[in-house]
């Protein structure tokens, strides 16, 4: 802005009061981090089904479970953020369906009752049931993984946060960590062709929502003065440059190149690695997406 | 009825008498403000001057905040006024996140989302809010927009240089000013620089955020 470029005018702010500290911290990178597990693994576990079936049979209990697991650590997270947790119950009987918090728990809730109902199923053995099931479970996570990019939208003071870019990078979150989490799960059970096939789901991922961030890394300052402001905490020597690099590298740059090597040199090992490497660097690449837009002052 | 607030910044001249009166009628805790008057200086010595921005809620005619909010704990009074009921408020500060202008603090008592509400109470009696009464100058001038007679529709009938803040944002807010320029409104339009506050090391109550 001129008025404060110009030695002339040089304006600078000496009382203001501006709202402290940020509200949603890493409490809510779990929430997003766990819910992308969660629920990627099950679209995981229905490619493969439609793959090849009787790769899945050995993986449909243990499949549930994990994004049971996951599920209720997103729950578990949102619940502690709140600061009126016992009044959760509100959002069930007060409900606004304008927010995107609402439809989301709402959604969640029936997520989770679809994930019991999975593991009931795979104990019993009923696998064609199971099945069935499981494709509305499939199609069920792909609103629960999109509502907080919708949450995200409707957080009008946060310039950075647009849509369908978070859109399109909570998506790529589930693949790459639920192509990630099934190569981890699968081990022996899977084929080396499902592994290839997981691993490039992983690669595919990384290098899309690698180029998602980095054009909102190059381009995103050119369009918004907001964007612009906050996009200096992740470059130059910006409060938040290394963890932003430190994610990046280890939830895509790194993976993408462990899972080129896997496929040259056939190394389980390697994509087992880049599989680690993405699921821990996805919790730091959410978080400063998370955080820095909470650091410019709105007054 | 829409009532609106218009401040008059050729008026203001910074006393921040309606910043306490707003604490002392809203009972406001400690470490968080309803109502603010920013500081902003503007030029270098010896061509130096301060401008006063009161801040508060802009009672937005589409305002996120109603809208993120999942248990309706924010909604819109017949007048207009964007109201809380912090008895339904689960703390979740999806409505600080949705906010552009930073109104809505997480009180630290009640953990529950509060803000200027325009003294919905006051005018429930008939009353004037408290800022207003409290400004020795009438720089706050309050009223209802869709009466052409009020004295707020008549001042932006007569001002030739009525903003609102963020309209790009597109939250039709029922919050003008007069007489203000980018530094007031902007917060990008001025700079932040460590040593120049007034009041610098400002401690504040923990409000119960993540980092």
């Amino acid at each position: 802005m001129v008025e404060n470029a110009i030695a002339a005018t040089h304006a600078v702010v000496t009382l203001d009061v501006a709202l402290p500290d940020v509200f949603w911290g890493w409490y809510v990178t779990m929430n997003m981090w766990a819910k992308s597990i969660g629920t990627g693994i099950i679209f995981m576990l229905f490619l493969l089904l439609r793959k090849n079936a009787n790769e899945a049979n050995g993986l449909r209990l243990s499949t549930a479970i994990v994004s049971f697991v996951f599920i209720n650590i997103f729950l578990l997270f949102t619940l502690a953020d709140l600061h009126q947790p016992f009044r959760m119950w509100h959002i069930f009987f007060y409900p606004h369906w304008t927010s995107a918090i609402t439809v989301g728990a709402w959604m969640a809730s029936i997520f989770l009752g679809l994930l019991v109902v999975l593991i009931y199923l795979a104990w019993k053995k009923e696998d064609v049931t199971y099945d069935k099931v499981l494709l509305w479970t499939a199609v069920l996570g792909i609103p629960v993984t999109l509502y907080t990019a919708g949450l995200m939208a409707e957080s009008t003071a946060r310039e950075l946060w647009t849509m369908p870019t978070e859109s399109v990078q909570m998506i790529l979150a589930a693949t790459l960590s639920g192509s990630a989490t099934m190569i981890l799960l699968g081990g022996s059970k899977l084929s080396d062709e499902s592994k290839k096939f997981f691993g490039a789901i992983l690669g595919l991922s990384a290098l899309m929502a690698f180029i998602v961030y980095m054009s909102e890394y190059i381009f995103g300052a050119m369009k918004a003065e907001e964007a612009a402001a906050v996009l200096e905490y992740i470059k130059g020597d910006g409060e938040y440059a290394t963890m932003f690099w430190i994610g990046q590298w280890v939830a895509y740059i790194l993976p993408m190149i462990l899972i080129g090597l896997s496929r040259v040199s056939n190394s389980n090992s390697l994509l087992s690695l880049a599989s680690i490497l993405a699921i821990a660097g996805l919790w730091v690449v959410k978080h400063v997406w998370l955080v820095i837009p909470q650091l410019l002052s709105l007054s | 009825m829409q009532l609106g607030f218009l401040v008059d910044l050729h008026l203001c001249m910074g006393c921040k008498g309606c910043e306490i009166a707003c604490k002392v009628e809203n009972e406001v805790p400690l470490s968080t403000w309803r109502l603010r008057v920013k500081y902003v200086d503007v030029g270098t010595f010896p061509e130096t001057k301060r401008t006063f921005t009161p801040l508060r809620c802009n009672h937005c005619a589409n305002a996120p905040c109603e809208r993120i909010c999942p248990v309706s704990a924010l909604h819109y009074l017949d007048n207009g006024i964007v109201n809380i009921d912090s008895e339904r408020c689960i703390g979740c500060a999806g409505c600080v996140m949705a906010c552009p202008y930073g109104a809505i603090y997480i009180d630290p008592e009640t953990q529950t989302a509060d803000k200027c509400t325009y003294c919905a109470h006051r005018i429930a009696s008939s009353m004037m809010p408290a800022c207003v009464v409290a400004c020795p100058v009438e720089a706050n001038i309050f009223g209802d927009l869709d009466d052409p007679k009020s004295n707020i529709s008549k001042y932006i009938q007569d001002s030739r240089d009525v903003q609102v803040r963020k309209p790009e944002k597109g939250t039709d807010p029922h919050h003008y000013y007069t007489g203000a320029s980018q530094v007031n409104l902007n917060p990008l339009a001025s700079q932040r620089e460590e040593g120049y506050n007034l009041f610098n090391k400002l401690t504040h109550l923990p409000l119960g955020g993540h980092e």
